[in-house]
């Protein structure tokens, strides 16, 4: 899709005006969006040539972008217009993209029902009943709904991949270094990853190459190449080893999602793959969600500590400073984020710190030598990226302490926690409902992700898999 | 009886570099207020620190200078509290695994050199500049983001007069190597001082106590003799030592409190996220190290064996760098160490004090200089006369024409000389008798004839040698 609009230069004004006005009439019903982006002046200056020239986006609004209000859903950030573009608002319209709106999502990127925006929650297109999964909820509603082919979003633990797979879409967490952060408001440094959103893995291919690439002004940043992801894409699956996470695939109550999965695997092991199912200690398994709650609260509670209304949040009085700070963020702060920052600072306190944070961190390293030595064996790693589909708004949630929740829910965050890339792509329905499998690569090794992904596509058939909003 | 004082220092210094720490926002002292920051400084959502390589190599000099040992893999630690001047909620400081460690700094003290040891040096950003007015408090943001070092010391000292040797030591080096303009009262050097007193003899320390924000040298050791002063008093009148931390008023000169302890503040340290650890290249650390600047010590060594000042000379000479550096560059064009060292001591920086200026930024050329020593080398002018000149000198008149043009110039011609001479021995028959009678008086009476009926031009040396030798003539 991407490719068509740049192609078709003289219908590029024509494709991102109606994406504008097709957003804007589905904001009643799915409530993606904090702020609209008038299209024209974009138009009236593309760039000559671009890899997104004319292509319509959609940005996650925790994203800077100079002069356009930045709120990363957060009520503390309602007013705040950064002076300065984020790197990769920069590179997309350096290609040419051009961007409609600033998509909501979960408060400060911490959440993964989108349900907790200052803006109110977000609706899965395909059941207006249905969370579409957050963070990156806005940015995945719009793409699953056909209005925009890409959008950005970021991911910490899941929150590209899973809302991907709620909502029938393609998710890609590239390589943690490969997308520059710099202008992105944090929310975990050494855990966050920005990534792209499209309904096709070519589309994922154009839309990664042109944001991702070296920035000194990223620390942590990789300085690698970039290749031509879309040039290199080939979906023949003869001599790839491919492991199946074993952990997940127990953790399942849903039979049809099970199903749903051997069955492209049956199709991966027909085309040539070989395709085993591999065990990681189910001991570090359990401990992947809490040591990833440990660390990204600690992270985010420093993180977020610019927000006091000093400088930056909507300042609520008080009779001093610390007054003024503490009601500030009392007040603007929904309570999951006060629990969150609580949470994080007393894992980084004196006394806890070894036993919460250190602890936590010490898992990491236990978790990536799993994964790490896993990919040492094989090309890719494939689990059903949820145990479900999206959850109804209603839904209670699953026992927290079941593996279920652990390990089938929570096995998103082994990426965040190596770097390593992974992406969700649509694998099929149970209920009517949209259903992702994971698929995930050696760092910087998004070639055989995409390769994988694309075989995927093919068996599934499923490119382009749009929902239409009733 | 007696106290011993326990007194160890921190040093926190600004880094002399074009730009922030973690930013690119200019480094500059008197800029207008938030003139010279940037969003990284403001702490903007999304931003990232971006290490400066310059603020690096800095600090790396600092380590050198004072013998410390370098960890060449480089690792922030957040420091985390919430406060006004401190835009992003957290400080990025080295807390875990400072760049340099354990090194040491030679003093002067009353009974000779001294060993101050250097736990550690660590690099870090300043905070942002408040200025509290009535009811409200204004904010200046250029300094939030200033490259530091910390540099804390041994408990090594016992004396006010000893730490003030240390921390004049510590600003001198910095400033010899670039590493700082060292300025306590611009306050890109600041002083916290931690001292303890106890019986002499005891085998513990006694209450630490903080000093904070001292703002000049001298004051430092006001501020500790104060202190010895105030907790003997209350030793001696059966009380005890509070933990307090405490600042010295400049104004009364004495210590006042500031806060008695409270429990110990949990700044929640952890490893910064945003800058990975940078492994430092064996080459790149030996380029720094192998091209540092001269330091003071080295300076002192070669200006005895080079000049052969004495070392009270010395040590006022290189107390001022832009002094030292002058008086270098004279010495490539004159051979009169002590004539240059003299003349630039005395009244050369009275000059320069009366008239407010500093030796590098005056109209005093090192070449006029060294021709104005080497008019008086040569005998071309009296000592008295330079004097006269010293105005043309340091106004950037070439002191030889101005010599001429003020008719100054000594007449060191024998034959001129001789001819005045001749008429004064003429005109004084007396004189030359009392000479012959062995009064030698008379030579020194005649001298001051000569130079009187010469309008005091007369080369003096020349004159005295001339009246002796025709003196004899006529007595023979």
């Amino acid at each position: 899709m991407i490719k068509e609009i740049r192609e078709n230069r003289e219908t590029a004004a024509e494709v991102c005006r109606k994406a504008y006005a097709d957003t804007q009439a589905l904001q009643p019903k799915l409530n993606a969006v904090i702020t609209f982006i008038d299209p024209e002046e974009q138009l009236a200056n593309l760039p000559a040539e671009g890899l997104l020239r004319g292509v319509p986006v959609a940005v996650k609004d925790n994203c800077c972008t100079k002069g356009i209000l930045t709120t990363a859903g957060s009520a503390i950030l309602r007013d705040f217009v950064p002076p300065y573009d984020s790197t990769i608002v920069e590179n997309l319209k350096k290609e040419g993209a051009v961007m409609i709106c600033k998509t909501s999502m979960d408060e400060l990127a911490m959440g993964g029902a989108n349900t907790t925006a200052f803006t109110g929650p977000v609706h899965n297109p395909w059941d207006e009943n249905r969370i579409p999964g957050g963070s990156s909820g806005g940015s995945v509603a719009l793409v699953a709904a056909g209005v925009v082919p890409m959008a950005i979003g970021s991911d910490t633990g899941d929150s590209i991949r899973k809302p991907a797979a709620w909502c029938g879409v393609i998710g890609v967490k590239p390589t943690y270094g490969l997308i520059s952060r710099y202008g992105c408001v944090p929310y975990a440094s050494s855990l966050d990853t920005l990534g792209v959103i499209t309904r096709s893995v070519e589309d994922a291919c154009i839309a990664l190459q042109a944001v991702a690439g070296r920035d000194s002004r990223d620390m942590t940043s990789a300085d690698v190449e970039i290749p031509d992801y879309l040039a290199s894409l080939n979906s023949d699956m003869h001599g790839k080893k491919l492991a199946v996470l074993g952990n997940v695939m127990d953790g399942l109550l849903n039979d049809n999602v099970r199903k749903v999965f051997n069955g492209i695997v049956e199709k991966l092991k027909e085309r040539g793959a070989q395709v085993d199912v591999v065990y990681f200690d189910q001991k570090i398994m359990r401990a992947v969600l809490p040591a990833y709650y440990a660390i990204a609260n600690a992270e985010a509670s420093s993180n977020n500590a610019d927000l006091d209304g000093m400088r930056f949040g909507v300042r609520e009085p008080g009779e001093t400073t610390e007054d003024i700070m503490m009601n500030t963020r009392t007040k603007n702060f929904n309570k999951m984020i006060r629990r969150r920052f609580t949470i994080g600072a007393f894992a980084l306190d004196g006394e806890n710190q070894e036993k919460i944070f250190r602890k936590a961190k010490k898992v990491r390293r236990l978790i990536c030598e799993e994964i790490n030595g896993c990919l040492e064996e094989y090309d890719a790693i494939l689990a059903p990226t949820d145990g479900d589909i999206a959850p109804r708004f209603d839904d209670p949630g699953a026992d927290p302490l079941s593996d279920y929740n652990l390990v089938t829910g929570g096995h998103l965050d082994l990426e965040n926690f190596n770097g390593s890339p992974s992406m969700s792509v649509p694998m099929g329905f149970d209920q009517g409902c949209p259903l992702g499998i994971s698929i995930s690569a050696k760092p910087f090794d998004e070639i055989t992700m995409f390769n994988v992904a694309k075989a995927v596509e093919e068996i599934t058939g499923l490119k382009g898999l749009t929902a239409e909003v009733k | 009886m007696e106290y011993k004082a326990t007194i160890g220092i921190e040093i926190h210094c600004e880094l002399k570099t074009k730009s922030g720490m973690f930013s690119g926002a200019p480094n500059e002292f008197g800029l207008e207020a938030n003139a010279g920051t940037c969003a990284i400084d403001l702490a903007m959502p999304g931003t990232l620190p971006e290490l400066n390589e310059e603020g690096v190599r800095k600090a790396i000099q600092a380590c050198t200078a004072f013998h410390l040992t370098l960890d060449p893999l480089v690792r922030f630690d957040r420091k985390n509290y919430f406060y006004s001047d401190l835009a992003k909620g957290f400080q990025i400081t080295q807390q875990f695994h400072p760049l340099g460690r354990d090194g040491y700094l030679m003093i002067d003290t009353p009974e000779g050199k001294k060993k101050v040891r250097i736990n550690r040096i660590h690099m870090e950003e300043d905070t942002a500049k408040q200025f509290h007015m009535n009811d409200k408090t204004l904010m200046d943001f250029n300094r939030s983001g200033v490259p530091l070092i910390e540099i804390v010391s041994e408990p090594d000292m016992t004396t006010g007069q000893e730490a003030e040797a240390y921390v004049e030591a510590l600003r001198q080096t910095l400033y010899y190597i670039g590493a700082s303009d060292a300025k306590m009262e611009e306050g890109s050097m600041r002083c916290d001082v931690n001292i303890s007193l106890a019986p002499a003899g005891a085998d513990h320390l006694g209450t630490k106590n903080e000093i904070k924000n001292i703002n000049s040298i001298s004051n430092v050791g006001k501020a500790i003799d104060f202190e010895i002063a105030r907790q003997k008093a209350i030793y001696e009148a059966g009380g005890t030592i509070e933990q307090e931390t405490r600042r010295f008023d400049d104004k009364i000169n004495e210590t006042v409190l500031m806060r008695k302890k409270e429990g110990i503040v949990d700044y929640k340290y952890f490893p910064e996220p945003n800058i990975p650890p940078i492994r430092l290249s064996a080459e790149w650390i030996k380029d720094i190290q192998d091209n540092m600047p001269e330091l003071p010590d080295e300076k002192r060594v070669r200006y005895a064996e080079e000049y052969g000042l004495s070392s009270h000379d010395i040590g006022i000479l290189i107390a001022n760098k832009e002094m030292a550096e002058f008086f270098e560059k004279t010495m490539t064009l004159s051979e009169n160490a002590k004539g240059v060292c003299n003349w630039l001591l005395s009244d050369i920086s009275g000059w320069l004090n009366k008239n407010g200026q500093a030796v590098d930024s005056s109209a005093l050329t090192p070449e006029h200089l060294a021709a104005f020593i080497g008019l008086i080398d040569e005998g071309r002018i009296s000592s008295k006369q330079a004097k006269e000149l010293l105005d043309d000198l340091m106004t950037g008149k070439d002191p030889v024409q101005a010599a001429k043009d003020r008719g100054l110039e000594q007449v060191s011609d024998a034959g001129a000389i001789e001819a005045i001479v001749a008429q004064v021995l003429d005109a004084n028959p007396q004189a030359i008798a009392d000479f012959a009678a062995g009064k030698n008086k008379a030579v020194g009476f005649l001298v001051g004839q000569v130079m009187k009926a010469s309008a005091g031009k007369a080369n003096p040396a020349i004159v005295n040698g001339l009246i002796q030798e025709m003196l004899k003539k006529r007595i023979s």
